[in-house]
């Protein structure tokens, strides 16, 4: 099985100076895992210093198409991954004018299949599982046989601890390519944030009141002052028992 | 009688010379294993010097052991010389023998001193054959002394002499049989060939001309990435290790093997030891690394980390030279530990905790932290200190360092410029071109990015004019002072401690006349201004000079602990039973005082980082700003 990760330079947030991005080490680690002949593929028009971080993590060499920096990337790197069968790339860049629609795109040209925001792989029968990362911590299970592209959450994997002898030893492999021009990048100001509005206008001391202090049976609260802790613990537990709120 | 005694002897010297020989070409074949390197051999000519005057002022700091040694080495070597005269060469001569029994007389005591400390064996000294030594000793110099005086008495004594005869003999063959056998079996007595050879071929030869504390730098081009096996240390690095006497003084100084970290540096001597001599040498009898086995197994052609020894304890070492301070063999610990990090980061990319984040900040941002170089002298702002273009000059440059991101740390930054102006010192900084100084980098095993950050920062800096360099940090200063020449900055480095001193000596500090005496402190003197670079006596002048009184620790000075922060082990955190920086508080709280006086930027964020009651931790420009006039 072939495989290609895709890397790119990101920005340093701090320095603004070339550095490795977090969801394309992930990809990289995270194919490293997987049994195939890696490749690891970068294409655009940074120069070797930037790629630096990526050799230095586990990358033994990087194939770079040189392209000029106002052109897609995508066409060269289509013709380039004919014949992989897995490609995988960060979910989206760490910089730049990046619009994470590299991976869909790239599907689309190879006619493979899409894996978005992926955190593991796995292989299963005779098709390739993949966990799916979701918002607020839900994960979801895909399945896809190959070809396939899969764009890599940046927890997916840990890539290894940067070293200087593995920088030293990777090698940066240039090939000149011809990229499309690039769709002029149109920028339109940020729609303004919606203000968000309070269900209710009484303080939050009065609702607190209004919870507990309850005169009337209509109101749920209790306060308990009488025995001790497990007494105490005990009307807790009823209370959310009640409410079905613990099962035990 | 007398006539076959004496030869009897004759034998046994020869016969004892020959095993020694053949055993030093055993261990010598071991000490091969290791590179090459470049010795002198007019060290060996150097080596009295080295041992009558560099190793006594070790010795010297517990004199009842020293004397014992003297009565007892002294003592032994004279029986070996006046031997090889009288009976190796056949001289024979009565005169020879009187000597020899004083001499016999002398080395019978000082193994009798000490084998009574034996009895009381402090826990840091190692058991197993060492325990036994002094007793073989007593018997080589008892054999010595009896055998002597029967052939200085003459064939008179009949059956008697020559029952004691041969129990003499007997003696000398066991006792001797330390010696002889010693340096080719890995016995106690190896300590006196390979101690010797050891001050002879030292690889840091340049400390017995001077102080030397640099790390020595990697050829990087020529693919040095420090050591992974035992064939990756130089060949006199591997002597060095034999030379141990397993007296337990860097276990009993080592801040970390006090907090329980799993880190003993005799028992990293011996784990070497064991590592080049493939197991061949009696077990390890000492303390073992806290928490760990004493047993080690060595794979031959194994990587050391990983078979012989774990990374935790390499990345325990806070590089505070205490041990290398201690050791009566003049070993280099501090060498060994960053040499085999260095393997662990510059090839396998393993630095643990807050490490490789602290690397990683500096190859993106050049400073430990990961901020931004531009807001370094934020806290300046209105302090109207002039920054340096380049081109321009100045009398004095600060490098205000990494503790000018830290806001505590900004109050003494504040404070010392106070003073520098109002002493009319004129003053200047860097500004935005200024860099880490690699410190951290390079205690890491990066040393690549020391490297990098060290010729980036000479560059940097020849791009102006000053006449000397001044910072509160005792770790810009050391890297500065000590370890840029080796790579061609030569600088005037000044810890502000040194140049407080010097400006209250010349009175230019002006101070408040109506003084109130203050209530007295104490001072915690950091590793990298005290032991590194012998700076004791400035920080305790400029208190003197504002008339604070210093009520030093018990642990103070040369024997100062670490506050835990150097060589980055504040960031790799190996976890102890205590943390050191608690232990060091426990030691200011003694002297009842309640205030410390610090010198470094991070001996104060480790001090002020002790929860609970703690002492108040001042720095030294603060307390000399307080008393401006
Ligand atoms: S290394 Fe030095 S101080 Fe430590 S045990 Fe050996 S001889 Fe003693
Ligand atoms: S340098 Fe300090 S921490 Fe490291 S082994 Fe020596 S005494 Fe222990």
């Amino acid at each position: 099985m072939k495989i290609a990760v895709l890397v790119s330079p990101a920005v340093h947030p701090v320095s603004g100076r070339p550095c490795a991005g977090e969801a394309d080490l992930a990809a990289l680690a995270l194919a490293q895992r997987l049994p195939g002949e890696l490749q690891v593929w970068y294409a655009g028009a940074a120069d070797d210093a930037a790629l630096a971080d990526y050799l230095a993590r586990g990358a033994d060499n990087i194939h770079s198409l040189s392209l000029s920096p106002d052109s897609d990337v995508l066409a060269a790197l289509g013709s380039a991954l004919q014949g992989v069968d897995m490609v995988l790339c960060g979910a989206r860049s760490g910089g730049g004018d990046g619009s994470g629609l590299l991976p869909y795109q790239l599907a689309e040209q190879l006619g493979a299949a899409l894996l978005p925001d992926v955190l593991d792989l796995s292989k299963s029968d005779r098709q390739w599982q993949a966990v799916q990362a979701l918002p607020k911590g839900v994960r979801r299970t895909l399945k896809a046989g190959l070809p396939l592209v899969a764009s890599v959450n940046p927890r997916a994997a840990t890539a290894p601890g940067w070293s200087y002898a593995r920088l030293q030893q990777g090698k940066i492999k240039r090939k000149a390519a011809t990229g499309a021009a690039l769709a002029p990048v149109v920028l339109e100001p940020a729609r303004r944030a919606r203000a968000l509005v309070a269900a209710s206008k009484v303080s939050g001391h009065a609702r607190m009141q209004g919870a507990i202090a309850g005169g009337d049976a209509k109101q749920a609260g209790v306060v308990v002052k009488q025995g001790d802790s497990v007494e105490k613990a005990q009307v807790v537990l009823d209370y959310l028992r009640q409410h079905q709120l613990v099962d035990f | 009688m007398s006539f076959s005694l004496a030869h009897a002897l004759t034998g046994l010297f020869w016969l004892g010379a020959l095993l020694l020989l053949g055993g030093l070409a055993r261990r010598a074949s071991l000490w091969q294993q290791g590179r090459s390197a470049s010795v002198s051999w007019l060290g060996l000519l150097a080596m009295p010097k080295r041992y009558f005057v560099d190793i006594h002022h070790v010795v010297a700091r517990e004199p009842a052991v020293a004397r014992a040694h003297v009565a007892a080495a002294g003592g032994g070597v004279a029986i070996l010389l006046l031997s090889a005269l009288n009976y190796g060469l056949m001289l024979y001569q009565g005169w020879l023998d009187v000597l020899l029994v004083l001499m016999a007389a002398v080395m019978l005591l000082g193994a009798r001193m000490m084998q009574a400390r034996r009895l009381q064996a402090p826990p840091r000294l190692s058991q197993g054959r060492w325990q036994v030594l002094p007793a073989r000793l007593r018997l080589f110099a008892l054999g010595s002394l009896l055998a002597a005086g029967l052939l200085f008495a003459g064939p008179q004594l009949g059956m008697a002499g020559q029952l004691i005869a041969v129990v003499a003999l007997l003696m000398l063959a066991l006792g001797g049989a330390e010696l002889a056998l010693g340096i080719g079996l890995g016995w106690p007595m190896k300590h006196a060939v390979a101690g010797l050879l050891h001050l002879a071929f030292h690889p840091r030869a340049e400390r017995f001309a001077g102080k030397s504390s640099d790390l020595k730098p990697l050829n990087l081009a020529a693919g040095e990435l420090g050591v992974a096996k035992v064939e990756d240390f130089a060949w006199n690095r591997l002597l060095s290790f034999d030379a141990c006497v397993q007296c337990g003084k860097c276990e009993a100084a080592c801040p970390a093997y006090a907090a329980g970290q799993p880190l003993n540096p005799k028992k990293l001597i011996q784990d070497m030891v064991a590592a080049q001599s493939r197991g061949s040498d009696p077990a390890y009898a000492g303390n073992p690394h806290p928490g760990r086995e004493a047993a080690v197994v060595v794979k031959p052609g194994e990587d050391i980390v990983g078979s012989v020894l774990a990374a935790e304890t390499l990345w325990s070492c806070t590089t505070c030279r205490a041990c290398v301070e201690n050791c009566p063999m003049l070993i280099e610990h501090v060498d060994t530990v960053v040499n085999l990090r260095r393997h662990l980061t510059l090839s396998r990319g393993e630095v643990p905790g807050k490490g490789s984040e602290a690397l990683a900040n500096l190859r993106n941002t050049d400073t430990v932290g990961g901020y931004p170089l531009a807001v370094r002298y934020h806290w300046a702002i209105d302090l109207d200190l002039p920054v340096l273009q380049p081109g321009e000059q100045t009398e004095w440059l600060l490098l205000a360092g990494e503790g000018a991101f830290d806001m505590r740390y900004q109050r003494a930054l504040r404070a010392l410029v106070k003073v520098l102006k109002a002493a009319g010192v004129k003053v200047a900084v860097l500004g935005e071109a200024e860099r880490d100084c690699g410190d951290v980098a390079r205690r890491l095993g990066d040393e690549a990015g020391f490297q990098r950050l060290a010729k980036a920062n000479i560059a940097t800096l020849a791009q102006y004019r000053f006449a000397h360099i001044v910072t509160p940090d005792p770790h810009v200063f050391h890297c500065l002072a000590n370890e840029y020449p080796a790579l061609g900055g030569q600088f005037d480095v000044w810890h502000h401690s040194k140049l407080l001193e010097h400006l209250l000596a010349r009175r230019a500090i002006p101070l408040k006349a109506d003084a109130t005496p203050l209530p007295p402190l104490t001072f915690h003197d950091p590793c990298y201004l005290g032991r590194y670079n012998d700076g004791f006596n400035a920080p305790r002048n400029v208190l003197k000079g504002i008339g604070i009184k210093v009520v030093d620790m018990q642990r103070s000075g040369r024997d100062a602990r670490c506050c835990g922060w150097g060589g980055g082990a504040a960031f790799t955190d190996i976890p102890g039973q205590r943390r050191i920086p608690d232990m060091r508080m426990d030691d200011i709280r003694e002297t009842g005082t309640g205030r410390v006086a610090v010198a470094c930027p991070n001996c104060t964020a480790m001090l002020e980082g002790v929860v609970g009651e703690r002492a108040d931790v001042i720095e030294l420009a603060e307390l000399v700003a307080e008393r401006l006039a």
